[in-house]
């Protein structure tokens, strides 16, 4: 069964490897721009947000949860972290991180404590703290924009900087991230308790893990990665506004859930994300470079979000039918 | 025992919301010099005509336990069809039929994916929500279309002769007795109950689960169409980002009015009240000048609440027959 369920994991981000070199391959071959240097540097900067999103929500999604006030938190922790560099002109990078990281805590806090404390459904929690938080940041903002000349140049120029020629910044810390996660959720405990409460809350009660403890921190974590995020967004933008990302939490739930993060839970891994938002975005570009009209881009993600959904129920399905005829075997 | 408590408390929550949106209306007339003129009264209901004509479905929908995300982008497309249709030449009547076949048509789709596909109806949704949205991206660009008959227009936004009864409220309240009746009086809607207390139950008590939640899927999806034409004609304007996040202001008026996110409980008065309050919550707001932005955070406060509140009183009455037990 061991064998089995790891075959399944490993099938499910190879394939979609595959289907990410295939699409970057056809992509390229439309617009040769697209494998260059400059290409892969768009696409990196352009998929870090969302990627680091997807794997901050990872666990608490593995835990048949999920949290929609992440785009929230990052335009909060934005304007937030802009505001005060805007007041305190020697701030570098290294208080925007500190405050956008606060402030992401703050919220992933509440959550937290409704969700994991209360145990109210996340959905309808999670929806409640979006509006709070996006309130918080017409409020707070009044109206203000912040650009360019009012943040840290270290700040930007570290946005700017890029490692190996091809590795931008924020995605170098995606794939950091991406390997302490994967690390954590297959060889901890904590990490496999989440995968147990994931795949059957009830029965992670009765045998006495920790859920109140996992679930808590889980929520901790995502809400720090989006206040962290936040502070990313100013990076690559370099302006913020009151509505700044405004409704990508489901873009990011799209990653995640192409990536191979079921919405049931108990499955997924923060490779499977990382590579999922990759392949969101690189189709993105592919429909730029077939020259089809920029209004359809949310209807094809609709689309591939439906698609991917299918694809992972037709999956588990067919590895239920898999289990379930290994054990008739072994019975016999 | 608990889950009973929780349902009790679930049950008796609608009056509580009947009873609290009195307290705001005698607070807010109160404290505000025209809260109960016959502008403001008519602003109410009609900012909020939307909601409540999308809430009457989705009642239906919450209660068997499912959800639908992607109400406000449907409300959209079938505003951006019956723009483009119109400015495409067909006659108006044709154009409000086509918006709600397409509503309709949406509405089944959903309903198609959550059950034949057997896809979770949140993930779907979500996606729906893209994609219906999308297509009338994609159909309108950045287009708005403003020319309609001035005879539909006015039907939209204005009153019945002198009185404060906005011209739509007719046809609101007509939709609300239907779907009342359908909930509260026929076989139809205590299947709809039954499904959402279990739908295992239902299926061995011979109910189709799979065809009645793919018809209250269908209604959510007309419902949103109508919606739709509603908003259109009341703003004369059809364009791609209309009624952009409205969904999260039905489900939350749902939710406040009593219908349980679980499934299973939920009446229709309830989700009348529910939202009554949040639009004359927001109305009491804008009178008393708070900033317009703050209605967002109210909003979410609401929400958290009327999850909360159930769990935190039933909390508090078991602690309390516990210690009566121990004295």
């Amino acid at each position: 069964m061991a064998s089995l369920f790891k075959k399944r994991v490993f099938g499910r981000e190879a394939s979609l490897g595959v289907i990410l070199i295939f699409s970057i391959g056809i992509t390229g071959f439309i617009n040769p721009r697209f494998v260059t240097g400059d290409g892969t540097r768009d696409l990196l900067s352009a998929t870090a947000i969302v990627a680091l999103l997807a794997i901050g929500m990872a666990p608490v999604m593995i835990m048949r949860h999920i949290d929609l006030s992440i785009a929230s938190t990052v335009g909060f922790s934005a304007w937030l972290v802009a505001d005060f560099c805007a007041k305190n002109p020697s701030f570098t990078w290294v208080q925007c991180f500190l405050i956008g990281g606060a402030v992401g805590i703050a919220v992933g806090v509440i959550n937290g404590l409704l969700v994991a404390g209360l145990r109210l459904p996340s959905l309808v929690v999670t929806l409640g703290t979006l509006y709070i938080v996006r309130g918080g940041v017409y409020v707070v903002s009044n109206s203000v924009d912040y650009n360019a000349q009012e943040m840290p140049p270290s700040l930007l120029s570290l946005g700017q900087r890029t490692f190996a020629g091809l590795l931008p910044f924020p995605f170098l810390m995606v794939l950091i991230l991406m390997v302490i996660v994967g690390w954590y959720m297959k060889y901890t405990k904590a990490g496999r308790d989440c995968y147990a409460i994931g795949s059957n809350p009830p029965a992670a009660d009765l045998v006495g893990l920790k859920v109140f403890r996992r679930t808590f921190l889980a929520y901790i974590f995502c809400g720090f990665i989006a206040g962290i995020s936040g502070v990313f967004y100013l990076m690559r933008f370099a302006q913020v506004d009151s509505t700044a990302f405004y409704g990508q939490e489901l873009a990011v739930v799209a990653a995640a859930v192409i990536g191979g993060i079921g919405l049931l839970g108990g499955a997924g891994t923060a490779v499977g994300v990382v590579i999922g938002a990759l392949l969101v975005q690189t189709i993105q570009g592919a429909l730029a470079a077939l020259g089809v009209d920029a209004f359809w881009k949310s209807a094809i993600n609709g689309l591939l979000l439906i698609v991917a959904i299918y694809a992972d129920r037709i999956l588990a399905r067919r590895t239920e039918k898999a289990l379930l005829a290994q054990r008739i075997k072994e019975r016999v | 025992m608990s889950e009973k408590n929780t349902f009790k408390v679930r049950k008796s929550w609608d009056t509580a919301i009947l009873a609290l949106l009195l307290a705001v209306w005698v607070l807010a007339s109160f404290t505000t010099d025209n809260f109960l003129s016959s502008i403001n009264v008519s602003q109410i209901f009609s900012n909020s005509s939307e909601i409540m004509i999308m809430g009457f479905a989705m009642v239906f929908l919450i209660i068997t336990g499912e959800i639908d995300l992607s109400i406000a982008s449907i409300l959209a497309l079938s505003s951006a069809m019956l723009g483009w249709s119109y400015a495409a030449g067909a006659p108006i009547w044709l154009s409000i039929l086509i918006a709600m076949a397409v509503g309709t048509a949406c509405g089944f789709v959903n309903g198609f994916l959550v059950t034949k596909l057997g896809l979770g109806s949140l993930a779907v949704t979500i996606g729906a929500l893209a994609l219906y949205r999308g297509i009338a991206n994609g159909i309108l660009g950045t287009e708005t279309v403003n020319e309609f008959p001035e005879f539909w227009t006015t039907w939209g936004f204005d009153t019945i002769g002198t009185t404060f009864i906005p011209q739509t409220l007719p046809v609101i309240i007509i939709f609300g007795l239907f779907f009342g009746l359908l909930l509260h009086n026929t076989a139809f809607g205590r299947r709809t109950l039954a499904i959402g207390q279990s739908p295992e139950a239902a299926r061995f008590a011979g109910i189709n689960v799979t065809r009645h939640k793919i018809i209250v899927f269908t209604f959510t999806g007309f419902m949103s169409g109508v919606a739709g034409v509603i908003y259109t004609f009341r703003f004369s304007t059809a364009q791609a980002d209309n009624g952009i996040g409205l969904e999260l202001l039905v489900i939350s008026a749902c939710l406040l009015g009593g219908v349980s996110i679980f499934g299973g409980v939920g009446t229709m008065w309830g989700v009348v009240a529910g939202v009554l309050l949040a639009s004359s919550v927001e109305s009491w707001l804008t009178l008393q000048e708070i900033n317009a932005q703050w209605r967002t955070i109210v909003t979410g406060i609401l929400l958290l609440i009327s999850v909360a509140a159930p769990v935190l009183v039933d909390k508090y009455k078991r602690a309390r027959a516990t210690a009566a037990n121990k004295g």
